[in-house]
């Protein structure tokens, strides 16, 4: 046989797609040549294992297309960024402006000042610091003698401000002390009548209540058993009522079932004597 | 691939293509849903990544929408479909190569912190070894894919997964129907090394060929 497949022949029949002549030269090729079938088989095994990955379930987000000509401006690579320097500037001077920032550079020194410049009063009182030389020493004692007369006078109207408060704080506890005892003593004098009297007026209220109390509880049970008893007579009197009714009723069925058992036994016993007679009356004639 | 509804009506799009041709947006949303399962699923095998996929996905279709007016024969539709995904697959992988940052589903496991993974498979009459052993199994398949190169990996998705003829895979990645083939060969034979190397076979995995 010259017809010998090559993979490419071999991939087309695994997957179906090898034509009508071409298929069975293979066919019989592979039915001669059993270590392509083995491999065939090897390669339908490979295809069953993959067949086991499945697809993944997914949703189909929108898909939004614009027509793409407005944005190609935007879409310069730099103009965006340029723009937007450009817009934080601008937003950055305006600030400034708003708030009346300046800024100056004189004298090699940069100033950066918002509102009015006083560059007056620095210059005064420059002036004044540049006039004023003095020794080190000098105003070590200077130092030394201010804190001297702070600490004297600190001193002094400490003094003073401790022996005012003492004065003060003797005097109002004297005073209060007085005032408290005295309030003290007509209070335990006034409460012992004035508690007395209080437990009396309690006393009577209690006794009023207990009574009115006991009173309203005695009517109301009263008419509570008055009423009971009414409605047990009521009752009581339905009952008999319905009893009555009911021996009654019973009384006329079992008369009417005599009665019904009377006609019955009548007319049995005449059947009966008919009947006899009759027989009588054929044995008779025989 | 299976005969489902979904599958026919693809199979049979061409007027919708005529009508997304004009221009009717109607028509584009409903050959964008026909399609967009596949084409996810193709960046999906192809990736391994669900974000990439949805973004390979999303801009194969805007592209779609865009171009397909220049489409001339609506037979070759899905061909040229699969030609945008997968230029922009290969896109993505250039992108990747230069990219030293590591993916977010990489660092946080976000599938093992939810469910275990065999909850959302379909297959719910099997029972649940059985169940796990193919979801396994799959698990491992698709890392194998991955670990093909980018040539061959398009190939066996394509034909193996896509459905797509040998004919409109050279249409594809215009190459010679013969290259596909050999390539689809090579890729199979790849598979089974890979597979090989990781000790998987039937014994192992305990599935039933």
């Amino acid at each position: 046989m010259s017809y010998k497949p090559n993979e490419n022949d071999l991939m087309a029949y695994l997957y179906g797609e090898l034509e009508s002549p071409e298929r069975e030269a293979f066919e019989n090729y592979l039915f001669e040549h059993p270590e392509v079938r083995l491999e065939l088989e090897r390669l339908q095994k490979m295809r069953t294992m993959l067949s086991e990955v499945k697809d993944k379930e997914v949703i189909a987000p929108p898909i939004f297309v614009d027509e793409g000509k407005a944005r190609v401006m935007w879409d310069a690579p730099y103009l965006k960024t340029i723009v937007s320097i450009a817009a934080s500037l601008l937003l950055v001077i305006l600030m400034g402006r708003l708030a009346g920032m300046k800024i100056q550079y004189e004298a090699s020194a940069l100033k950066i000042s918002f509102g009015e410049t006083q560059t007056e009063a620095n210059g005064g009182v420059q002036a004044q610091v540049a006039g004023a030389s003095l020794s080190a020493e000098e105003v070590q004692s200077m130092i030394n003698a201010s804190l001297l007369e702070n600490n004297v006078a600190m001193q002094s109207s400490w003094k003073e401000t401790q022996e005012k408060l003492d004065a003060s704080i003797n005097k109002s506890l004297a005073q209060n002390s007085s005032k408290i005892d005295k309030l003290v003593r007509d209070a335990s004098i006034a409460s012992q009548d004035q508690i007395r009297e209080f437990v009396a007026g309690i006393q009577t209220e209690n006794l009023q209540l207990v009574k009115s109390y006991f009173k309203m509880s005695s009517d109301e049970q009263k008419q509570y058993i008055e009423s009971l008893l009414v409605d047990f007579s009521k009752y009581l009197q339905q009952q008999r009522n319905d009893d009555l009714q009911l021996v009654q009723t019973r009384l006329n069925s079992l008369e009417k079932n005599t009665d019904v058992f009377k006609q019955e036994t009548e007319q049995i016993l005449s059947s009966i004597i008919t009947t006899v007679g009759n027989k009588n009356s054929i044995g008779m004639t025989n | 691939m299976v005969d489902t509804l979904l599958n026919i009506a693809m199979m049979h799009s061409d007027t919708l293509v005529t009508r997304a041709k004009e221009g009717d947006q109607n028509a584009q949303g409903k050959l964008i849903q026909l399609w967009y399962k596949r084409i996810y699923n193709f960046g999906y095998k192809f990736f391994l990544d669900h974000d990439l996929a949805m973004e390979v996905s999303q801009k194969t279709f805007i592209s779609m929408c865009k171009n397909l007016a220049g489409l001339q024969d609506n037979a070759r539709f899905k061909s040229w479909l699969y030609k945008i995904a997968v230029n922009y697959c290969r896109e993505e992988v250039r992108k990747k190569k230069g990219d030293r940052s590591l993916s977010f589903d990489v660092v946080w496991n976000r599938d093992a912190e939810e469910s275990p993974k065999w909850e959302s498979t379909g297959q719910r009459y099997d029972n649940p070894e059985s169940q796990l052993h193919r979801r396994e199994l799959a698990d491992i398949l698709q890392q194998a894919l991955g670990e093909l190169n980018v040539e061959q990996r398009e190939v066996v998705i394509m034909k193996e997964y896509e459905g797509l003829k040998f004919r409109e895979i050279a249409e594809v990645l215009n190459i010679s129907e013969n290259t596909v083939k050999s390539r689809m060969y090579y890729g199979l034979d790849g598979l089974r090394k890979i597979l090989d190397r990781k000790n998987i076979n039937k014994d192992t995995i305990g599935y039933e060929l």
